[in-house]
């Protein structure tokens, strides 16, 4: 088999140029290949990102990996199990984000932390939460806004612990003991989800709900 | 002298999983291969390493009088009978709980590790005191479980802390496999636990009858050179510490022979 070249495309700011017409004429001068591609600040669903795959399939090239600064993109493109990386400036990202969806609410404090809560462990905070690794059986994680998980969610959750009826649970992998939400309590579901599908969970007329994860309701 | 000592550290968090046997049959199989091995007992509440190696009715000085530098190291090291490579250094009386520090742990492994090229800790259960001295002493770590929820879990908090300690590498060995059982999924299968725990495999030791009999006698199963199914693994376990390439056992592979055969085709939907 060939072997194939690894090229790496950055994408526009978001404030200076349309992604689809850079990368448009990026992928002219490019041979086919493996491409990783650099989302910067674009907040991207599953939609958009198969809509930049199947772009970069009709120049004859391989989406590999998606390199961003918004969460919400990373876990998009994890759920359609792409490689992904969370670039390095992802606190100016989150903050930007925060700043412009929440006006006047706590900006700016999302905690990010990265390895596996452990049984025992209890990461806590006060806006939203991004974890990059596991929550295992018996290890809590609880925020004031929003839980998101980028792994297998297998202990307990609370989000919104302030009464923020608002607030969701997200993770690539959702098996939670328990989960709360404001002061909602529910059970973990008994059998098993689909692999490679990120659901979330929300509270709907005081119970608790999951589906499919759509990073885009995290914005209300 | 010996430079390149390894500090192996055998920890479970929940007690009665197997730390005490593996570190006693760890030792006399590295012992065997020619390798210079110390176990020290540091469950000094409950201690009974001498017992499995049969020592008990040699120690005379213990790791409190070589702290209190009422008596030499070499002193307290009781030799073991047939494998003259494996010594042990016994935990003192249970009092010496309250004034143990980390830093008398550290003198004790640092003075071992002069001797010695590998140093095992027997860790004792729990997350206290014990478990941090025995913590703040060692380089490397064995995690051991059994295949149960409960000994998954505790293990799972045992390596959060060990992982803030900085213990690198962590090692998992689980003990007390039942292929059958397994089988036909009564028990956590092998991807249940590393899944969950996701640390590599050093090992797998398989139930085995044996290992209470040699207990009682205080003869480790590898002394004899036994061919029980626990003995070969623990054999396999030591030889991997020492960089050998061994494959794992497959629990799936280690039932066959008629009895397993007539029992696949009578779960098997042909009829």
């Amino acid at each position: 088999m060939k072997h194939l070249e690894r090229k790496s495309i950055a994408l526009p700011l978001k404030k200076d140029d349309d992604w689809r017409k850079v990368l448009k004429i990026k992928l002219n001068a490019l041979k086919p290949g493996l491409i990783e591609i650099d989302c910067r600040d674009w907040q991207f669903n599953c939609r958009d990102i198969y809509k930049l795959a199947s772009l970069l399939n009709e120049s004859g090239c391989k989406l590999l990996s998606i390199q961003s600064d918004i969460p919400e993109t990373i876990v998009s493109a994890a759920a359609l199990g792409y490689q992904t990386q969370l670039a390095k400036n992802y606190n100016e990202g989150i903050a930007q984000q925060v700043d412009r969806n929440l006006p006047g609410k706590s900006s700016a404090n999302t905690l990010f932390h990265k390895g596996t809560l452990r049984s025992g462990d209890h990461l806590k905070a006060e806006g939203d939460v991004l974890l990059l690794g596991d929550v295992n059986p018996g290890a809590k994680i609880s925020a004031g806004g929003n839980v998101m998980v980028w792994g297998r969610l297998r202990g307990v959750a609370h989000a919104g612990k302030e009464g923020n009826n608002n607030a969701r649970i997200i993770a690539l992998q959702l098996r939670p003991l328990q989960l709360r939400i404001a002061d909602v309590i529910a059970r973990g579901p008994e059998e098993k989800p689909e692999p490679g599908l990120a659901e979330e969970a929300k509270l709907q007329e005081g119970r608790i709900l999951i589906e499919p994860a759509n990073p885009q309701n995290l914005q209300k | 002298m010996a430079p390149n000592t390894r500090t192996i550290l055998i920890c479970s968090g929940k007690g009665g999983v197997g730390k005490t046997t593996l570190t006693a049959n760890l030792g006399i199989a590295l012992a065997k291969q020619g390798v210079r091995t110390v176990v020290l007992d540091a469950d000094f509440g409950l201690r009974n390493l001498d017992l499995l190696l049969g020592l008990e009715n040699r120690i005379v000085y213990t790791a409190q009088e070589v702290l209190e530098e009422s008596c030499r190291l070499e002193q307290a090291l009781v030799k073991h009978k047939q494998e003259p490579n494996l010594a042990l250094l016994p935990a003192g009386n249970p009092r010496m709980l309250e004034w143990l520090k980390p830093d008398d742990m550290q003198r004790i492994v640092e003075m071992l590790r002069e001797i010695f090229e590998y140093v095992l800790i027997d860790c004792p259960a729990g997350v206290e005191d014990g478990f941090k001295n025995a913590v703040s002493a060692t380089k490397e770590a064995i995690v051991i479980t059994t295949p149960e929820v409960s000994a998954v879990r505790d293990a799972d908090r045992v390596i959060g802390l060990l992982n803030t300690q900085g213990i690198k590498p962590i090692q998992l060995v689980l003990n007390r496999v039942r292929p059958k059982m397994i089988a036909s999924q009564e028990m956590l299968a092998v991807d249940d636990v590393t899944d969950i725990l996701a640390l590599p495999l050093l090992g797998l030791v398989l139930e085995d009858e044996q290992v209470i009999v040699s207990t009682n006698r205080g003869e480790p199963l590898t002394l004899s050179g036994s061919n029980s199914p626990a003995a070969r693994c623990y054999s396999n376990i030591a030889r991997r510490l020492q960089g050998e390439n061994i494959p794992l056992i497959d629990p799936a592979k280690e039932e066959q022979g008629l009895r397993a055969k007539v029992r696949r085709l009578m779960q098997t939907k042909i009829f």
